[in-house]
């Protein structure tokens, strides 16, 4: 999968202001594979929205979007399961980890299904992020800046074209956002992905091509 | 790992009570078939082959009737009627004499005259294969045929209490009878010999040709009108014979119609079990998939994770579907050895009272429970998988 394009689509629910002024919503945008992206907003704008439209869970938008040219909509249950399996990695603002079960529980449910990656790189992972002592904790007991770290490394596990994250330095502080925003760079140069973050404020630090305003 | 999320909300006691339910439900289904199919055969013929029969059918004498001198006799319409039945194979009608007889015996110098009556029925029903029993006009000899009891209350009835001696049927073959025939104004004697003893037949009887033939002569000549008919039947146990002559006011002579009405009860009373059973089976369904509805609704989200973290529909699907077909054929298995025992049981109880009972097979038993543990099954994975679809 190399673009997402989005051309004039808005939620429902913004359908009827004639302005929005915003740089994504009922304009044409595209983003490129191997391409970095910081999407800024203020609440309420629609950014969660964005990211459920792109990963196909919510279709209360007008306009299209389509991936390489094909417009999602057309998509069946087991094509957005492909996607999900193999194109693009998410993480959600709501981080979505199971909280009954241990990080790396939560990590492994993920890469057991992709098998993208061995237990020693998500082990150097864990060290690099400072919750190596977090390994077989429930997620449920940890903290969310914690957490976050933890759907972080679940949405490494995937062998994606593009990765989506909602807000994921929110409860971070900046050594280890600079961290992630180091990781997430490597993975640009080596595997080529797209990259798409939101921001409300604190914004995961690194060198992005764009910037938009929502 | 997965199970180790799933199963979360998994409620012992719901699927225990589902569980009990559904085995009484599948139970008392089987249950009802097997019984049936055991105890059916013994009201059926013994060797199960069709085995013709015959009825005698009168019509019911009332009281009433008596007074208003309603005739008890039989109409060509009904008589079309009774043929048309799908339990007939085949109806003979009584024909009486209708002329005056009397038969004298010289028996050790004793002279006994009586009078009697004779009647004729198709040769095809007579039960009784004599080589003489045949009559050609002017034939001097009647070849009759009378009930095996009149010989019966004679030797062990009459003869005893009065010292006479008993009879044999190769001595009362010997034994010529005179036989007066009268009426429109003619008088005749010919020689009567008794040929055969008939167990089926309640009535002195004649050759059907001697009868056409002295019917005509001596008769008054108006319609005939059979007060009794024989019917030959493929099964007497069909019940369709008891219901048809219940409707029409017809009485048979023996009771072999009751064996009908024994198989109609038995296959009501089967009925209603097996109505009540599926019932039940029917609720245990809706309970086990009330069960996995409201296990999947506690576990909604961690379904739509699970789904949004790139799990497949039908891969997240499968731990439920498991589970209900495995708890649906546990309680297929333990209804097999649930009804085994019970049949166990009752065939001994069986073995007691019926001469010859072994019972059918458990084949058919087994097939419908196993019929119901396929619908139920498809049933439930059709339905988790869709409840799982409307997740996202």
């Amino acid at each position: 999968m190399e673009r997402i394009e989005l051309d004039g689509v808005i939620p429902k629910v913004f359908s009827d202001k004639e302005q929005t002024g915003s740089d994504v919503w009922n304009k044409k945008i595209i983003f490129e594979k191997g391409k970095s992206y910081l999407i800024e907003a203020a609440s309420g704008t629609g950014k969660s929205s964005l990211c459920s439209f792109i990963y196909g869970y919510r279709k209360d938008y007008e306009g299209t979007l389509s991936f390489d040219g094909r417009d999602v909509r057309m998509f069946s249950g087991r094509d957005w399961t492909v996607i999900r399996q193999k194109n693009i990695g998410m993480m959600f603002q709501e981080l979505r980890l199971f909280p009954e079960l241990t990080s790396i529980e939560n990590v492994m449910l993920k890469n057991n299904l992709t098998q993208f990656r061995d237990l020693d790189k998500i082990k150097t992972w864990f060290c690099s992020l400072g919750i190596e002592d977090k390994w077989s904790e429930p997620v449920g007991k940890m903290s969310f800046g914690q957490q976050q770290r933890v759907a972080f490394m679940r949405m490494l596990c995937q062998p994606a074209d593009f990765l989506i994250m909602d807000e994921p330095v929110s409860h971070l502080d900046d050594e280890n956002g600079g961290i992630m925003g180091r990781m997430l760079e490597q993975e640009m140069s080596e595997r080529g992905v797209g990259v798409i973050v939101t921001s409300i404020g604190r914004r995961l630090e690194m060198n992005y091509n764009t910037k938009i305003k929502l | 790992m997965l199970w180790k999320l799933l199963r979360q909300h998994v409620s012992i006691a719901q699927l225990v009570g589902f569980f009990v339910a559904n085995l009484c439900g599948m139970v008392i289904v089987m249950l009802g078939i097997q019984f049936y199919k055991d105890v059916s055969p013994v009201f059926a013929e013994e060797d199960g082959l069709i085995k013709k029969d015959y009825i005698v059918v009168t019509k019911k004498v009332s009281t009433i009737g008596t007074l208003t001198g309603k005739s008890g006799t039989f109409s060509s319409y009904e008589v079309e009627d009774m043929k048309l039945q799908p339990f007939t194979v085949n109806v003979g009608l009584f024909q009486p004499a209708r002329f005056k007889v009397s038969a004298g015996l010289s028996f050790g110098g004793m002279n006994m005259s009586t009078a009697m009556f004779l009647e004729s029925v198709p040769d095809t029903f007579v039960d009784v294969k004599a080589d003489d029993w045949t009559f050609v006009d002017g034939q001097k000899e009647i070849p009759i045929i009378i009930p095996r009891n009149y010989l019966n209350l004679y030797n062990f009835g009459f003869a005893r209490s009065r010292n006479l001696p008993q009879l044999s049927e190769g001595m009362i073959g010997m034994v010529s009878l005179d036989i007066v025939l009268s009426g429109n104004g003619m008088r005749e004697i010919k020689k009567g010999r008794i040929v055969g003893f008939s167990n089926r037949l309640n009535t002195i009887l004649v050759p059907e040709a001697f009868m056409n033939i002295a019917n005509a002569k001596y008769g008054d000549g108006g319609e005939l009108r059979p007060s009794r008919l024989i019917i030959e039947v493929n099964n007497p146990a069909d019940e369709r014979i008891a219901q048809y002559f219940n409707e029409n006011g017809y009485e048979t002579e023996d009771n072999k119609l009751d064996s009908g009405r024994i198989t109609w009860f038995l296959k009501l009373a089967v009925g209603v079990v097996m109505a009540v059973g599926l019932v039940i089976s029917v609720l245990s369904f809706y309970i086990l998939l009330l069960s996995i509805y409201l296990i999947l609704q506690k576990n909604t989200d961690k379904l739509e994770n699970l789904l949004l973290i790139g799990y497949s529909p039908s891969y997240v699907a499968k731990p439920y579907q498991i589970l209900a077909v495995s708890m649906n054929f546990l309680v297929w298995g333990l209804s097999v050895v649930l009804l085994l025992l019970i049949r166990e049981w009752y065939s001994d109880v069986l073995e007691d009272i019926i001469v010859g009972f072994d019972g059918g097979s458990i084949v058919l038993s087994c097939l419908a429970g196993m019929l119901l543990f396929f619908i139920v099954s498809v049933y439930n994975v059709i339905a988790i998988r869709r409840k799982i679809n409307s997740i996202i």
